[in-house]
Formats: structure tokens, C-alpha cells, sequence
């Protein structure tokens, strides 16, 4: 350990330089992976006495390709608490209770992650039954059907806000074939059907529950040494799988679609939502997006100082890029204080992404943007948890959490006439989905 | 002029220095929150601090300010709660020099400009009109309990407000009250991370610009008697009914018994854990939501955070339960031919399986087997709680409001020396499941009939769907049999229209 720390304090002390070429992420990501398929990452970092464990599942509600079992790969998360033979859930819970730790687990789009930050002092203990439940989980047909309530709950709990309904409209609408046509919770009639799927989660586990989907990444006071072993130990005898799901690809749109939801209650929402690319930390076009997000959105562009500071007519509004495997959504949402203004609100976020396909932003301009995305990403990552998780989330994306500082790198290579090349590409009318809640009883906008 | 340190909230000064940080974050906590809001005003003191942290200074616009922070992605945030109000500011070490020119100037200048107050008013009074009411019915459910809570006193209003109040507020009130509450005199500062001694001499000479006015906070007041168990239910379009109920609670960190309630409390229903007695029993054995957990004081949105945020510093107190929303008759009538002839939800079934977990723990005391574990899981878990430099601050921070120096430190001295008796003479001496409220946001489907049923006490037998029923060991339902009939000191129930709250 403290060879490690006479290894890290140079990065300490240098800082944040941004040079073209140094890396982003400022601590050494030791990976390797097991002859079983399985991947090791841990990232030492001074956290005394904490460590970070995460388990990342390559397989979220992307990998649901079958009709009628929407939202499994959630469900599933539920389930992976439930026990194995020799942790039933109830000594399950014991033993986690007993490391003090915060865990919890979430389900995405395109991955599971199941969570761990506590006493590195008990990182064996994490592993052992890390490694008994992914490899031995065991539970009746009772405790599924039961669990199936709760998942219900959670979508009860969740769809009270209009926002979600609207998202799970939006999808609905914008994709025909792809998996990300559903949420991650599913279509609600097949979280009624849950209950029905006993055998079907035998087999779900069975495909994705592998090694090769897998990536246990640790973070904070611990050795790449100590968690190799522990890995060997407690997941070397995991036996690899052979299941690839086949993700249907979307075919191309051919118009703007509307869904909308009347609700006089709520404040008026506006969202446009453009089909993006598939995340790449080799292409431009992904970071393009970032750019003109923080260049035409942001809360210092001129849309923003119009719409919200000085007309006043919109709370809010933002773009927002998810990047994912495949070709996801880019959203351009506003809160619009009088729905009356909702076709002018529109008009005006057309009329700047036309200004973002056309007009070479100002070398200024595009540099405080890359210094915004930079430093914001400098002073996100003070804790083995958010290290963790920042991490997880290049881990889902490529495999590699190497991809986060090549991801960076590519800003400093991006050109202004790249924004405009990016912003021809992707924002049509004719890829474009427009989903609103407001009092009237259609889509108030054109 | 005042003089300075003769108060015990004068600002005083909280460092944690971590000379390897790239950051440094500082806290301006001020003792003042929505209790100071005047009567007619509710809204006013986080409205305040909203044009402050939304607006420009004397030189530069809000616009102006945004795009100087811009390039160093440094923030400032502002948290209001209903004793405190907290302005944070973060930012990279390469950039301290020019980042503080800019917190001076929030803070000793602030704009105060009309179009952004109106900005600030126009989403405050949009919270409080719809936001509240249609984005979270646990949110809601919460909020109002506090309403119901602490009526007659100054606690009793959200610190967002309410809609007359905000409507009621101008400009020259929020330049006001910056002036009146927002001083040298209630004001600790708090920095951490990686800064010099100068940095620290000059913020703390420049905070004593701010105006050195005489602060009284008004009494927080006491809340009424609670005579039996009495319930308002939110009447609403809603998918479930979302349950929170409690009772006032005569205790804070600041006493040692404290330790001794977070035991009892954790084994009963620690936030977001699966291991928690409601939680096992509600969620994990009857499949009936999402989650159910207890609390021993104002847990800061609930539903985002896993680990309880700092910055909520409070006096008077309340002992809670959080029932996520349960189904509604409708809902089960729609989804199980089974259960096509139910008359009412999940909802009266789930409190009264709550409230008897309460009392049986007040009756029977917690097993030694489960206060160890339960007092080994937190000693470890509360260090959890100050990972990030902000965290830390903040609980460092807080622990003064309470007379303490080290909150996290301190409460694992009192664990370790805590025993069973300690916590179930704890428990005996400040919970009871006699005199409380509840609050229930539900759909206008299950209203009248859930009020009814609870105002008569009638039998509330779960009904489960044949998928869990045909599983269920017998002493489940053995159990269920005794929940069903469990008899509850209900006083009085009524009903109100979503329109009418926090009016």
C-alpha cells in the first residue's frame, strides 16, 4: 500500500492539466481478465478503510428480445437477492448487514449493477457472497411470484409522476423493432404477467448470469494483488456461457411521430427526441453531441438566456445524450410555463439546431465547453462509490473503462465544422419523435 | 458592531483541510430557514436565497456570472430547510482565485435584479401550485405529514412555501430579509478541501461584511396534543396509496439517547435496506410495494438519496414510518379475477402491520442477537455517510448546531458503549403507536372507502393475488389474521381534495 501511494501522489500533485494526450482519469486502472472470461478492474485510490465493489451485468432491458417477458432483466435484479442454498435470503441478509455496507443494485437500458461500498477490511466477506449468488442462486417459485408485487410497486410508485408515463410514450412511439421500444420496467401488462415466468427466469439466468457478461470492478483501499486473488477464489470456477442475444436493428424513420398525454394538472412538457448514434470513443460524432449540448443548451447559451432568463416563458430546458450500445434518443426537453407557447418553443429549438448544422461556433465558445465537460469530470470523482460508477458506465458501453480516457481525448481533437457535420446528421425532422403533456386533448405543436 | 464569537452561532468556522484535494468546497450555513418566513410570507426565506443563488451581483448579471463560472465547471448550490439555510460553493483548485471574486460578490453584492426574481418566484410558486402535487405521491405524502404535524406552529408550512405566501412576496421583502437573516451574526463557515490559510483569512474577513444585525429566530412552537390516531387522506387521480404517519418526538442528536433510537430505529426500518423488520414483512414476505422504512428524524428526499445528506439540522423533531404506495381496490380488481370483488386496497392492511411491528418492539425490546448486529452494521454504516469532502463538511457542520464536535465520531463512542436495555428503555421512554398521524395520498376510487375502514376499524384482510397466496407458510397468515384485526386508536379521518393542500 505504501508503494502505491508514493506511486500516486505525483498524479495527486500535478493536477489536472488537460494537456492533449494525458489521460482523464487520474488513477491507474489495473484490468486482467480470468481464463473463465470474467473481468477484473480495480482502481487504488487513497479512501482509508472503504472500498467499492461492483458487479457489472452486461444484460439490462436491451437483451429482452421476446415478446411478453418486457423488463426481466430488472426483474431479475429483484431476484438476485433472494438467496442461494447456502445464503438463504435471510442469512443473506445477515452477512450484509454484518459488513456495514451500503448496496444496492440498478437495471438499465444495457446493464445490471449490483453495488457494494463499505469496510474494506471485510472485502472477502463481499466476495464470498458476491460469488455464491452468482453462481448458485436458488430460489422457489413462491418467492417469485412474490417478488413480482414488489416490481409492481415499484412501477406504481414510479408512474405517478406524468414524466415517466410520458417517457414510456416516447419509446413506445420512436422505436418499431429495437428492445429500447420498452423501459427498463417493461410494458405494465407484462410486469402482471411476471408472476407466470417462473421458468422463463431459470433460463434468463442461465444466459446473462455468465462470465463473460461480467466485470467486477473495485475501487478504493484495496490492491489489484489482493482482489485478483479474492477473484480467482471466490469466481474462478465460474463456467462460461454461450448465449448472444439477437438485437433486432431499428430500420430507418420516415417522419416526425407524436404521442401526447392530456394532463391539465402538470406544467406543459415539450420533448423532441432525435435518433442519436451508438456510443464510439473513436468516432466524433458522440462528443460533437456533448459540444453542441454544452455550446447551443447549456445554461450560457443564447437559447437558454431566451427562453428562460430574459422571456421567461420555459422553466427549463436542456439536451440530453444517453449514450448506449445502439442508436439511442437525444433529447431536447422544456418546461413551457403557458401552453399557448408550446408551438414557439418548438420553433425556437428548431430554429438553434439548424444555427448548430450551419454556423461555426466560435474556437472561445468551444473551449470553455470542453474546459466545462473536463473539469466537471475532475471534480466528480472523490469517492470510491462515484469512481465505481463513473467507471461501470464504460465498462457497459465498450467492456473497457479504458474507453472513458480515450472518450476524453477525443474532445480535444473535435473541430468546429465537426458540430456541424454531426448536428446535419442527426437532427431531421424525419428521425424525429415529439411527445408533450399538456391540458389539450392533441399534440399542441406541429 | 456586534462582537464577533460572542454567539454561539457567530461565525464560527469549521476546516477540514486535505492538502491532497483538487477542490475545495466552501459552506455558508446561516440559522435562519423557513421557520423565520413571516405569517402571510411562507416561501419567503428560500426564495431568498434562490434570487441570491439565481441572480447577478453589483457588476455582473446572472447571465454574466454563468458564463465566467462556465469554463472552470465550478457551481454553487443552496439548500433551505426549516432552521438552516446553506450556500455551497465547489470548485477546482485552479480556479479559487477567480471563483471567489464571484462568491463575494453573491454574497456581500447580490443583484437582486426584479426579472430574476420573477424567474425564481414564477418555478417556487409552480412547485407549491403542481410540482408537489403530481410528480411523487411518496413526496407528497411526506410533505403533507409535516403540514399536519406541526399545525399552529412554525414548522408546520413546506420550506418551498405555500401558494397564497409566495404569491404575497415582492422584491423588496427578499431584500429585506437577506438583510435581516442572512448576517455575520447566525453564520458558520465551513471549508474543506485544498486551500491556504490566506484564502481562509479573507473569506472570513470578507463574511464579516455581511450585515451585523441582532438575529432572532422565532420559536419553533410546540405542536398540538395528538388525541388518538388521526388521518388525513389525499384524494387525487393516483396508480396506489403512498402512507406516511408519525408522531412529534422529544429528541435530537444533541442527546446521548439518541444513539439508542438509531438502533431501535435501523432494526425496525433502515432507509432503502432490505433488512428491516417493515421491510421483510410488507415488501419481502407479502409482496405488497416497493419498500417500508422508519425514521428518527427529517430524512432529506428520501427517494434519490441512499445515505442520509447532511444539512438538515433540526430542534424539534418526529419519529416516522414510510409505506411506499400500496394498490389500490381498483388496480387489484382490474389485474386479478380473483380479487374482482375487493373493495379496498393494500393501504389499511400495511399501517396496521406497521404500527403492531412498533408496538411489539415497544412491548417486547429488541433480542440480543438483533442489537448486536444491528449496533455492529452501524458503526460501520454511519462512516459511510462522510466519504466525499462535501459530506464531511456538512456533518462537521452540523454537529455544532447540536453542541457537538464530531456527530460521526461521537455517536460511534455512544454505540459501543450502548446495551439492549439502553434501547429498549429508549424505545419504551419515546415511541407509542397511541396518539399519531397519518397521511395517505390516494386515488378518488379508494378514498371514502378507505376512510371508512379505517374510522370504523373494520377488519382489513389482505387480499392477495392466488400467485402468493397458494405459497404462503401458515404462520404468515397466522399472522395476517391478527395484522387484519389489529385495533387502532382511531380518532378522526378526513378527506381532502389534492386542490386544497398547502394552500
Amino acid at each position: 500500500m505504501k508503494k502505491l501511494l508514493m506511486i500516486l501522489l505525483p498524479l495527486l500533485i500535478c493536477g489536472f492539466t488537460f494537456m492533449n494526450g494525458e489521460k482523464i482519469f487520474p488513477y491507474k486502472i489495473h484490468q486482467q481478465k480470468l481464463p473463465n472470461g470474467l473481468n477484473i478492474v480495480t482502481v487504488p485510490f487513497e479512501s482509508p478503510g472503504i472500498a467499492a465493489l461492483y458487479i457489472v451485468v452486461r444484460a439490462g432491458s436491451r437483451n429482452e428480445t421476446e415478446e411478453g417477458v418486457t423488463g426481466f432483466a430488472h426483474f431479475f435484479e429483484h431476484m438476485m437477492f433472494r438467496g442461494t442454498d447456502r445464503y438463504p435470503k435471510e442469512k443473506y441478509d445477515e452477512v450484509l448487514k454484518s459488513i456495514g455496507a451500503s448496496a444496492n443494485a440498478f437495471t438499465s437500458l444495457e446493464q445490471t449493477v449490483y453495488h457494494m461500498v463499505g469496510n474494506s477490511a471485510k472485502l472477502e466477506l463481499m466476495f464470498e457472497i458476491e460469488g455464491d449468488r452468482f453462481q448458485n442462486l436458488h430460489y422457489s417459485e413462491h418467492d417469485f411470484k412474490t417478488e413480482a408485487g414488489a416490481v409492481k410497486g415499484e412501477y406504481t410508485k414510479n408512474i405517478s409522476n406524468p414524466s415517466a408515463q410520458l417517457y414510456e410514450n416516447i419509446r413506445n412511439t420512436a422505436y418499431d423493432k429495437h428492445t429500447y421500444k420498452h423501459t427498463t420496467m417493461g410494458f405494465f401488462k407484462d410486469i402482471v404477467d411476471m408472476p407466470n415466468q417462473y421458468n422463463y427466469s431459470l433460463k434468463f439466468f442461465d444466459r446473462f448470469y455468465k462470465p463473460e457478461y461480467c466485470t467486477i470492478l473495485v475501487t478504493g483501499d484495496i490492491t489489484p494483488e489482493q482482489v485478483l486473488k479474492l477473484s480467482e477464489k471466490y469466481f474462478g470456477g465460474w463456467k462460461r456461457g454461450d448465449y448472444s442475444a439477437d438485437i433486432p436493428v431499428e430500420p430507418p424513420q420516415n417522419g416526425t411521430r407524436y404521442t401526447h398525454i392530456k394532463n391539465g394538472d402538470v406544467p406543459p412538457v415539450l420533448s423532441l427526441n432525435f435518433k442519436g448514434p451508438a456510443y464510439s470513443d473513436t468516432d466524433p460524432d458522440s462528443p460533437a453531441l456533448d459540444l453542441i449540448d454544452n455550446v447551443f443548451f447549456s445554461q450560457v447559451s443564447e437559447l437558454y438566456n431566451k427562453l428562460v432568463v430574459n422571456e421567461r416563458k420555459v422553466r427549463y430546458v436542456n439536451m440530453g445524450t444517453p449514450f448506449s450500445r445502439d442508436p439511442n434518443l437525444i433529447t431536447i426537453s422544456a418546461s413551457v410555463k403557458k401552453k399557448e407557447d408550446m408551438q414557439y418553443v418548438k420553433d425556437e429549438i428548431m430554429k438553434t439546431l439548424e444555427k448548430a448544422k450551419t454556423a461555426i461556433v466560435d474556437a472561445k465558445k468551444l473551449s470553455d465547453a470542453i474546459s466545462n465537460i473536463r473539469y466537471s469530470f475532475a471534480m466528480r470523482n472523490d469517492t470510491p462509490g462515484g469512481i465505481a460508477g463513473m467507471l461501470a458506465y464504460y465498462i457497459v458501453l465498450t467492456g473497457d473503462p479504458e474507453s472513458v480516457n480515450r472518450y476524453y481525448e477525443l474532445y480535444g481533437k473535435i473541430k468546429p465544422e465537426d458540430l456541424c457535420n454531426t448536428a446535419k446528421k442527426y437532427f431531421n425532422e424525419s428521425s424525429l419523435t415529439i411527445g408533450t403533456i399538456s391540458a389539450d386533448d392533441e399534440c399542441p405543436v406541429k | 458592531m456586534a462582537a464577533f464569537f460572542t454567539n454561539a452561532f457567530s461565525q464560527e468556522i469549521v476546516e477540514l483541510k486535505m492538502p491532497k484535494s483538487d477542490k475545495v468546497v466552501v459552506k455558508l450555513m446561516f440559522r435562519n430557514g423557513s421557520v423565520c418566513d413571516p405569517a402571510g410570507k411562507e416561501g419567503l426565506t428560500r426564495l431568498t436565497v434562490s434570487a441570491v443563488t439565481s441572480g447577478g451581483t453589483k457588476d455582473m448579471s446572472y447571465a454574466q456570472v454563468q458564463e465566467k463560472l462556465y469554463p472552470m465547471a465550478a457551481y454553487y448550490s443552496s439548500s433551505v430547510d426549516k432552521e438552516v439555510s446553506i450556500i455551497s460553493f465547489e470548485v477546482h483548485k485552479d480556479f479559487l482565485p477567480q471563483f471567489y471574486e464571484i462568491i463575494k460578490g453573491i454574497m456581500l453584492t447580490p443583484s437582486f435584479a426584479q426579472q430574476d426574481f420573477d424567474r425564481v418566484k414564477s418555478n417556487q410558486q409552480n412547485y407549491v401550485d403542481q410540482v408537489i402535487r403530481s410528480s411523487s405521491d411518496e413526496e407528497y405524502s411526506k410533505m403533507a405529514l409535516e403540514d399536519f404535524l406541526f399545525r399552529g406552529t412554525a414548522y408546520r408550512h413546506m420550506v418551498m412555501g405555500t401558494s397564497e405566501g409566495i404569491k404575497a412576496i415582492t422584491l423588496e421583502d427578499v431584500k429585506e430579509h437577506y438583510k435581516k437573516y442572512f448576517t455575520k451574526n447566525n453564520l458558520i463557515i465551513g471549508i474543506a478541501g485544498n486551500y491556504t490559510d490566506d484564502f481562509k483569512n479573507t473569506l472570513l474577513s470578507d463574511m464579516k461584511m455581511l450585515p451585523d444585525v441582532n438575529v432572532t429566530v422565532p420559536e419553533n412552537g410546540v405542536p398540538e396534543k395528538i388525541d388518538g390516531i388521526n388521518v388525513e387522506i389525499i384524494s387525487k387521480d393516483a396508480f396506489g396509496s403512498a402512507v406516511f404517519m408519525g408522531f412529534p418526538m422529544n429528541i435530537t442528536r444533541s442527546n446521548d439517547e439518541f444513539a439508542a433510537l438509531m438502533v431501535a430505529n435501523s432494526y425496525l426500518g433502515e432507509h432503502r435496506k432490505s433488512y428491516g423488520v417493515l421491510y421483510d414483512k410488507i415488501r419481502t414476505t407479502r409482496s405488497m410495494n416497493y419498500g417500508d422504512y422508519s425514521y428518527i428524524e427529517w430524512y432529506d428526499n428520501g427517494a434519490a438519496n441512499m445515505l442520509p445528506p447532511p444539512g438538515v439540522p433540526r430542534t424539534s423533531n418526529y419519529f416516522s414510518i414510510w409505506i411506499r404506495p400500496v394498490q389500490i381496490g381498483k388496480q387489484l380488481r382490474q389485474q386479478y379475477t380473483e380479487l374482482s370483488d375487493v373493495k379496498l386496497g393494500h393501504a389499511h392492511f400495511a399501517i396496521r402491520l406497521a404500527l403492531r411491528e412498533v408496538d411489539k418492539l415497544i412491548k417486547d425490546g429488541i433480542s440480543q442477537k438483533d442489537f448486536d448486529a444491528t449496533r455492529e452494521f452501524l458503526r460501520s454504516y454511519i462512516k459511510l455517510y462522510v466519504q466525499s469532502p462535501s459530506s464531511r463538511l456538512g456533518y462537521l457542520m452540523d454537529s455544532k448546531f447540536y453542541g457537538r464536535t464530531d456527530y460521526i465520531n461521537e455517536m460511534d463512542g455512544l454505540l459501543a458503549k450502548l446495551t439492549k436495555e439502553d434501547v429498549d428503555r429508549a424505545v419504551r421512554k419515546y415511541w407509542q403507536i397511541e396518539n399519531l398521524k397519518i397521511t395517505i395520498v390516494t386515488d378518488k376510487s379508494e378514498a371514502e372507502e378507505l376512510a371508512a375502514s379505517l374510522r370504523n376499524n373494520t377488519p382489513s384482510p389482505m387480499s392477495y393475488s392466488n400467485f402468493v397466496k397458494s405459497g404462503l407458510p401458515k404462520e404468515v397468515t397466522d399472522e395476517d389474521e391478527e395484522v387484519a384485526n389489529f385495533r387502532l386508536n382511531v380518532k378522526n379521518v378526513s378527506i381532502i381534495k389534492s386542490e386544497d393542500t398547502f394552500k
